[in-house]
């Protein structure tokens, strides 16, 4: 018999009560859509006739598929050289924007403007004018004495507007941060100016150990979201260069619904929550000892 | 305990995906008391003119209500897929011209039109018009308005250049050259969802050859070498500067398109291959009648064969409708009908049905870019566009051996190779 | 001397942040050709009827009428995210509980999935039902927590208030519910709200599922009544009449976020002053 540790009088089924309707709502829009992927995976399927049983074939194609295997590798180096930026960039804006001035209000307003707008057509002109041959990003870089570069025409480059867009968009991040400072007593950071330290002594001394969870929190959000990324590629580059934005987000969609060909979609659709799953995991492992535990 | 979880497994494959196929309800040649539900894409214009149509459509039959459906085209696709699959799709939908085969391969996916001449009258229309809709023999779709791709050119540059609009390849190339000289390119072609880069390169292929890329049943015409030519024949384009390398296009406009580029409003790029039916938002962008309609580009003995046409809407009916009649007649409003015809105008295009043709060109309606070039297509001796040219997967396979060959990644025959496997194998798995 | 290199810095990335909203609010008075042409946000003239006519639309219902809708969805699924997010979370957090790490893994694992294969089997559900054209299919999900997401984050917040307020709660004879409503909530109402926010504006831009289970125009949202007009495969539309919707489409956003940005942080707390 598992014993529960729960507190005195509680018994083990008050946890099962409250997460009830997670229970049921699970069954439904996690579950069944779940084995649905799962089995239209397994079949040729164009979304309209009735599918054709096909074994693990679709997943065998992507084998040896020289435009999946390149999206996987667009989309890992994606993930990686984002989620980073992304945590520092929202928690450094987090930090300025805790600061107690006048008008912060209206700053905190402003700064989380382009999360609101979503796609936009704005955003892809403004960016369409930033860096194409003649935008501003070259024209700054030839003011400090650089050549300018081929942002989108170059395919070592065009990767990197997309996520000069997605870190742009660092609102949601910034406001996890935000909440979370917010409940670090004020206490800790006078007793360490009594000590003598200095503000960035103090950011990693105390600021920086007691957000590991909620660094956690984002990092894992944020590698979830990087994995599927899908849109912003999809708005600022349609892939190209030489497919070198084209992600493993974009290649399901338009298999979905540009080629008809659902049931290889369902197919990648599993492998990327395979991979997902993976490195969800192994962030789990490697944090597990220094973050509190999360069950 | 297997048994169970297999039997489990099968019952949801059918639920979802289980497109049940309803018993198709056959025509009783007579009008019921129904709703029925009608779907288009489109802008603010299409839509006032339809819903303005359906008003008067309401009128006449207070029996049969029409309940609309619409919205602009971003997810459109995506909408009229899904709710096939469901089989939850309006009875009455403006399709798009590959959906013929992505819907309805077999033909048996919509319903069979010529099954409802009782109320469509399909007098109006010749047979090859009607042989764009017809898959298998069934008649699936019919179409609203025929269109092809044509050149338009910034008249504004072209005098400032002092030259004409280009009417042989060979002087094409000239102009090119001529551009170059002056910092700024004749036409513009794209690898996006246009591809007019093979579109144009394709061409020339069938008026040199006389042979069609693909039939209307997706069987290939081309062999290796035609393709080879056609690659290379893009490679010279781009080498007399007709128009920008992929790259240097998209490093000057980024993902956007022509209309939206600072380059084509300023005249930097003076022309555009686009079809009759979408000139306008090119027209809008420069100043007012600059855009004009050049002539197709044929050989030296005159030649201009080869250009493509295509139905560029048309209408269907579901299978799984419950009154076919009723929908055929709506249809049946919607193409024929003067007055209909005289609020729809060109909201679709030049109507295909020479009823309403007839009366457009009564009431002084047709004019503009659109109908000089369709006057044009009609007096040349054109090819249809197989339905499965237009696939979007189809398109990925020429764009990308565009991409290579522009970007310079791989021999032209190797790439002409590469590109004739796909398409084959690819239009193998489909059929 | 701080407070100003703070402030000019403030005030830099603002430039980069505002932008595209002045640009926007500038397109709205343009025509197509000078939205193309110049990436300056100022129009050669004004004519305020643009959004005289933006609110009135082409589509036959004002645009008074799509926020009608888009409210109608927003406010029950705002208030069912929130209300089920927290009990979810609750029962993560402070509860041991048979299967607790299998719901914890499908929680996590319903994140997984690209959300566009889901959308299938969704829409043959709603279907089978009978609730296509109705708002049930994207408002009713909400009450049931799957958006793991919000729990996860609410999960970490409930962690992080020590265990001793719950066991003080306790020993005053207080039960969980109670305990959740009256001691924890408070501790992390800002936590709460953000997730409501996050919930108000992803639901306003959302585009792919009003699309796909809506059928009818008076019942669409705000964010389909946008694309309505848009037909890039066509002759081509007024570029500004669209923006003119998007920027008043865009007031209730930016206002939720002002008034709710107060509540995300109280006092001092950062390390950098």
């Amino acid at each position: 018999m598992k014993k529960y540790n729960n507190p005195v009088g509680v018994s083990k089924f008050t946890g099962l009560l409250l997460i009830s309707p997670f229970i049921i709502g699970s069954i439904l829009f996690i579950i069944y859509p779940f084995v649905c992927s799962f089995v239209t995976g397994l079949t040729k399927y164009d979304g309209i006739h009735s599918p054709e049983f096909t074994g693990l074939k679709n997943y065998k194609n992507m084998l040896t598929n020289r435009h999946f295997i390149k999206a996987v590798g667009v989309t890992f180096k994606y993930t990686i050289i984002f989620v980073p930026l992304k945590l520092a960039v929202s928690l450094l804006t987090a930090l300025l924007l805790s600061t107690n001035i006048k008008g912060i209000g209206f700053f905190r307003t402003i700064f989380y403007i382009p999360s609101i707008l979503g796609s936009n057509l704005a955003i892809a002109i403004m960016w369409q004018y930033l860096f194409t041959r003649n935008g501003l990003a070259n024209q700054a870089l030839e003011l400090i004495g650089l050549d300018g570069v081929s942002w989108y025409g170059d395919d070592r480059y065009a990767l990197f507007i997309i996520i000069l867009l997605r870190l742009w968009e660092f609102g949601s991040t910034m406001i996890i941060f935000l909440t979370a400072l917010k409940e670090i007593p004020r206490e800790y950071y006078e007793a360490s100016k009594v000590d003598g330290c200095g503000s960035v002594r103090a950011f990693f001394s105390i600021t920086l150990p007691l957000l590991k969870n909620t660094l956690f929190v984002n990092a894992v959000l944020q590698t979830i979201s990087a994995l599927q990324e899908f849109s912003a590629p999809y708005m600022i580059t349609g892939g190209n260069p030489m497919k070198s934005t084209y992600t493993v987000g974009m290649l399901i969609y338009d298999e979905m619904f540009s080629y008809h060909n659902a049931g290889y979609a369902n197919a990648v659709s599993w492998v990327l929550f395979m991979i997902t799953a993976v490195v969800i995991c192994i962030m789990f492992r490697l944090t597990g000892r220094i973050r509190k535990d999360i069950p | 305990m297997k048994k169970i979880l297999l039997s489990v497994v099968c019952t949801l494959i059918l639920f979802s995906c289980g497109n049940e196929r309803v018993q198709k309800t056959p025509p009783d040649n007579k009008l019921n008391k129904c709703t029925l539900r009608f779907s288009w894409w489109g802008g603010d214009d299409r839509h006032n003119a339809t819903m303005k149509a359906i008003t008067l459509w309401n009128a006449r039959h207070p029996n049969i209500e029409i309940k609309a459906e619409y919205g602009g085209w971003d997810g459109w696709t995506e909408k009229i897929n899904t709710q096939i699959s469901g089989g939850s799709e309006p009875d009455i939908m403006q399709i798009n011209y590959d959906w013929l085969v992505t819907l309805s391969n077999d033909g048996e996916d919509f319903y069979d039109l010529n099954e409802l001449n009782k109320f469509l009258d399909l007098s109006g229309f010749n047979e090859d018009i009607l042989s764009f809709g017809t898959v298998n023999g069934h008649l699936n779709a019919v179409p609203v308005s025929l269109t092809g791709r044509g050149f338009f050119y910034n008249s504004e540059v072209f005098e400032k250049l002092g030259i004409s609009y280009p009417e042989t390849w060979d002087e094409l190339m000239t102009t090119g050259e001529i551009f170059y000289e002056n910092g700024c390119y004749p036409i513009d072609l794209d690898i996006q969802s246009g591809g007019t880069a093979w579109y144009i390169s394709v061409v020339y292929v069938q008026q040199k050859t006389g042979r069609e890329f693909l039939d209307m049943n997706g069987n290939l015409g081309f062999t290796v070498e035609d393709m080879e030519t056609v690659l290379e024949f893009y490679k010279r384009l781009e080498e007399n500067h007709v128009t920008r390398t992929v790259r240097e296009r998209i490093d000057a406009d980024g993902n956007s398109a022509l209309y939206q580029s600072p380059e084509f409003i300023q005249g930097n790029i003076a022309g555009v291959l686009e079809w009759n039916s979408a000139v306008g938002k090119y027209e809008s962008v420069l100043d007012k009648g600059v855009l004009e309609a050049g002539n197709y580009i044929g050989d030296e003995n005159g030649n201009n064969s080869g250009w493509f046409v295509k139905p560029s809407l048309l209408y269907a009916v579901s299978a799984n409708t419950k009154y076919p009649d009723e929908a055929g007649a709506f249809i049946d409003f919607l193409l024929n009908d003067k007055e209909c015809a005289d609020i729809l105008g060109t909201s679709r295009g030049i109507p295909a049905s020479r009823y309403a043709e007839e009366e457009l060109e009564k009431t002084g309606k047709l004019d503009g870019l659109t109908k000089q070039n369709a006057d044009m297509l009609d007096a040349m001796n054109t090819v249809t566009i197989s339905p499965y040219m237009e696939l979007s997967r189809m398109k990925e396979f020429y764009n990308m051996a565009i991409e290579r060959v522009s970007y310079g990644k791989g021999d032209i025959p190797e790439i002409a190779q590469e590109l004739y496997d796909n398409i084959t194998e690819y239009l193998e798995s489909i059929k | 001397m701080k407070k100003i290199t703070i402030y000019i810095i403030l005030v830099l990335i603002a430039v980069f942040m505002l932008y595209p909203l002045l640009w926007l609010v500038g397109a709205s008075f343009k025509t197509n050709q000078e939205i193309y042409s110049s990436m300056w946000f100022m129009p050669m003239d004004f004519d305020f009827s643009v959004y005289f006519n933006a609110w009135k639309t082409n589509t036959g219902y004002s645009m008074g009428h799509y926020f009608i809708n888009t409210f109608t969805i927003i406010i029950p699924k705002t208030l069912f995210s929130v209300i089920s997010s927290v009990l979810t979370a609750y029962g993560f957090a402070r509860f041991d509980f048979p299967l607790k790490k299998f719901f914890f893994t499908l929680l996590m694992v319903g994140m997984f999935m690209p959300a566009i294969v889901t959308v299938m089997p969704m829409y043959m559900f709603w279907h089978e039902i009978g609730f296509l054209d109705t708002y049930v299919p994207l408002t009713m999900p909400s009450l049931f927590a799957c958006e793991g997401m919000f729990v996860f984050i609410l999960i970490q917040f409930f962690k992080g208030i020590p265990k001793e307020l719950d066991e003080a709660s306790r020993l005053d004879g207080c039960g969980s519910l109670h305990t959740l409503v009256y001691v924890l909530l408070p501790c992390i109402k800002p936590a709460v709200i953000s997730v409501a926010v996050f919930n108000f504006l992803w639901t306003m831009n959302d585009f792919i599922n009003p699309l796909i289970f809506i059928n009818s125009t008076e019942k669409y949202t705000l964010s389909l009544a946008l694309r309505t007009s848009v037909d890039s495969t066509g002759q081509g539309y007024e570029e500004c009449k669209i923006i003119a919707m998007s920027v008043i489409g865009l007031i209730p956003s930016v206002t939720v976020f002002a008034l709710a940005q107060k509540k995300f942080i109280g006092i001092t707390a950062g390390g950098l002053s």
